[in-house]
């Protein structure tokens, strides 16, 4: 095994993590502050890719510039679903199987409303650059690749910066701790419930339109995602941001390496993260973040 | 009012004195396909509701046990067994599954379990379709050698159909439905008043697997091919998982007759429709889910409940 062999599935990996981390955000954010587990997240993604396709196709932009125009349209969007649907829901300090339902059946219309606009075949958008890659020595990289993760790692670095310092972001963090307390010093549950909905639902349609960039795409695109960011938010203790980030490379190592383990073919690679997923949410509830808290408040 | 609470008594064995006569009353080959496919809807609806209504927890795995009792029977009667010896083996191996998926997952409350079936539906799809010996992705066609009689598969339906239905009842009147739905209601206090949630919620998910399991191997039998893909038809696909769960939730979850009523109405509507406009019926299903929980959470039996709130149509509402 040469340096090579060790050197190009990390870097594969690390790249992967950068979009598998911005597409949990969006739905960490959601949890965290509503406890809303968003099913609809997919259908959002695949919205996204859509998105992309569509600019790409009649006007020849760029996905990047896609990913960018596509945070405000799907904010307005994440309000109006918001406005439309979720506010109606009973609130709740727990996930609620009501919920989870709703959101559920809003990713079964947008799905289906997705299909008769754009038939159930594979799309993809090739970009002028979507397969060339740069050589440093030995190793080749991807630039789709690269330019999703630098794209990716952005989104979250700004989005981490505005939690940090705008008020909104602090509101959002406050909710997030404790939303009663949040309430009594003078923070607007509701404005900040509706606000964090189009949030999580912009940065959904921004994942998607990075993925849109790396794979094919069809009506039914978001569920793996949908699936792999479930694994991811639990991995990462489900109301952390460092945590989705850390689970995000777990999850694309694992995905990285379990197609070399010898004995195993890489179509049995997908049971493998969905197994991860259980093996997770029994092991650790509280997710890596969780574990190394534990550990760290106790030694 | 003693007489029309005979009369309710008596419905559902009037229903099924029709639907046992009806064949020879002369119904067309299309209405029995279309009961037998409508009959094997309910019976995995009912079984959900199990799990679903009356003990609380979501599943959107049953798709697993739905395949598995597909592949069962169809390796069975492949390997020139009886088809009546194939169904017990179907429901078997539903049981056997739903403690593989069970023990770990119900370690797991509410919303993180239906996530965990969610994660295990994805991966045992994946795995079934990469198998040598189900046929793969190609999917494994079945030969059986008799010949093939619409009638006898019909009534094979209606009689597990049936099975499910007084099981259904049977569980909600005794002990072990109380303690299912103090489980609903809240875990935690079921568990100090002496209830074991963990087996309970094992027990009663591997008798809704059992019958799914069964409902699976009918389908098979009269389909004479089992798909394992993951597009709709599929016996391990998602969409499968989501039609078992969408019955009962059209219907109402947690009463004995709504998921009956849901499956009927998803029967009916998945054989005429799909043929005719696919595509469409999983967006009105995905309305109608919304409409159900922002509206109606209690489904159509809880709007029948209303419309006859002042008469004593009691047999329609749930025993909380």
């Amino acid at each position: 095994m040469t340096l090579q062999d060790l050197l190009d599935p990390l870097i594969a990996a690390l790249l992967l993590a950068g979009v598998y981390a911005a597409m949990s955000a969006g739905m960490t954010i959601v949890y965290g502050v509503m406890k809303i587990v968003n099913l609809a997240h997919a259908g959002v993604m695949m919205l996204g890719a859509y998105f992309a396709y569509e600019l790409f196709e009649r006007f020849h932009l760029d996905p990047l510039i896609s990913a960018v125009l596509a945070l405000p349209v799907f904010f307005a969007f994440g309000m109006a679903v918001h406005w439309l649907l979720v506010r109606w829901l009973p609130r709740s300090d727990q996930p609620t199987l009501a919920s989870l339902l709703l959101m559920f059946g809003f990713w079964l219309v947008l799905q289906n409303v997705a299909s008769l606009i754009w038939k159930n075949e594979d799309r993809s958008i090739n970009t002028s650059y979507t397969l060339e890659s740069w050589r440093f020595g030995d190793i080749a990289i991807s630039k789709v690749r690269l330019a999703v993760f630098i794209a990716a790692v952005l989104s979250i670095v700004i989005l981490q910066i505005g939690l940090r310092r705008s008020w909104f972001g602090k509101s959002i963090r406050a909710v997030i701790q404790n939303p009663y307390a949040a309430q009594i010093v003078g923070v607007d549950y509701d404005r900040t419930a509706r606000l964090t909905f189009g949030l999580g639902t912009a940065f959904s349609g921004f994942a998607g339109v990075l993925l849109s960039m790396l794979y094919s795409f069809s009506p039914d695109f978001g569920r793996p995602f949908l699936l792999r960011s479930f694994v991811i938010i639990v991995l990462g203790g489900l109301e952390s941001f460092s945590g989705v980030a850390l689970g995000a490379v777990v999850l694309a190592m694992v995905e990285t390496w379990s197609i070399q383990i010898p004995g195993v073919e890489a179509s049995y690679q997908p049971a493998i993260s969905y197994g991860l997923l259980v093996v997770v949410l029994l092991v650790l509830p509280k997710g890596i973040a969780g574990l190394l808290e534990r550990r760290w408040r106790t030694g | 009012m003693s007489l029309l609470s005979t009369i309710k008594k008596l419905l559902p064995f009037f229903v099924l004195l029709v639907f046992l006569l009806l064949p020879s009353a002369g119904a067309s080959t299309d209405v029995i396909r279309l009961l037998f496919a409508t009959f094997v809807w309910t019976i995995t609806s009912v079984a959900w509701n199990l799990v679903g209504g009356f003990t609380g927890q979501t599943s959107f795995g049953f798709a697993v046990f739905y395949g598995l009792g597909a592949y069962t029977a169809g390796l069975m009667i492949n390997a020139g067994h009886n088809p009546y010896f194939a169904f017990p083996a179907a429901a078997a191996v539903g049981l056997l599954a739903s403690f593989l998926v069970g023990l770990p997952a119900f370690r797991l409350r509410g919303p993180y379990f239906a996530i965990a079936t969610i994660g295990l539906t994805e991966a045992v799809r994946v795995i079934m379709s990469n198998l040598k010996i189900t046929g793969g992705a190609s999917g494994l066609s079945i030969v059986e050698h008799r010949a093939f009689q619409q009638t006898e598969h019909y009534y094979s339906a209606l009689l597990a159909l049936a099975m499910a239905v007084g099981i259904s009842v049977l569980i909600a009147d005794s002990r072990f439905g109380l303690a299912l739905r103090a489980i609903r209601q809240d875990e935690d206090a079921a568990a100090d008043i002496g209830v074991n949630p963990y087996r309970s919620k094992l027990w009663i998910h591997g008798i809704a697997a059992a019958l799914t399991g069964i409902a699976g191997a009918l389908h098979a039998r009269y389909a004479v091919f089992v798909d394992p893909s993951g597009g709709p038809g599929g016996v391990f696909a998602f969409q499968t998982g989501i039609s078992i769960l969408l019955m009962p939730v059209i219907g109402g979850i947690g009463t004995i007759w709504g998921p009956v009523l849901g499956g009927a109405i998803f029967g009916i509507v998945e054989e005429e429709l799909v043929v005719r406009f696919p595509n469409v019926h999983l967006l009105l299903y995905g309305i109608l889910l919304i409409l159900i929980i922002l509206l109606e959470p209690d489904g159509l039996v809880g709007l029948l409940r209303k419309i006859f709130r002042r008469s004593s149509w009691k047999f329609l509402q749930s025993k909380d």
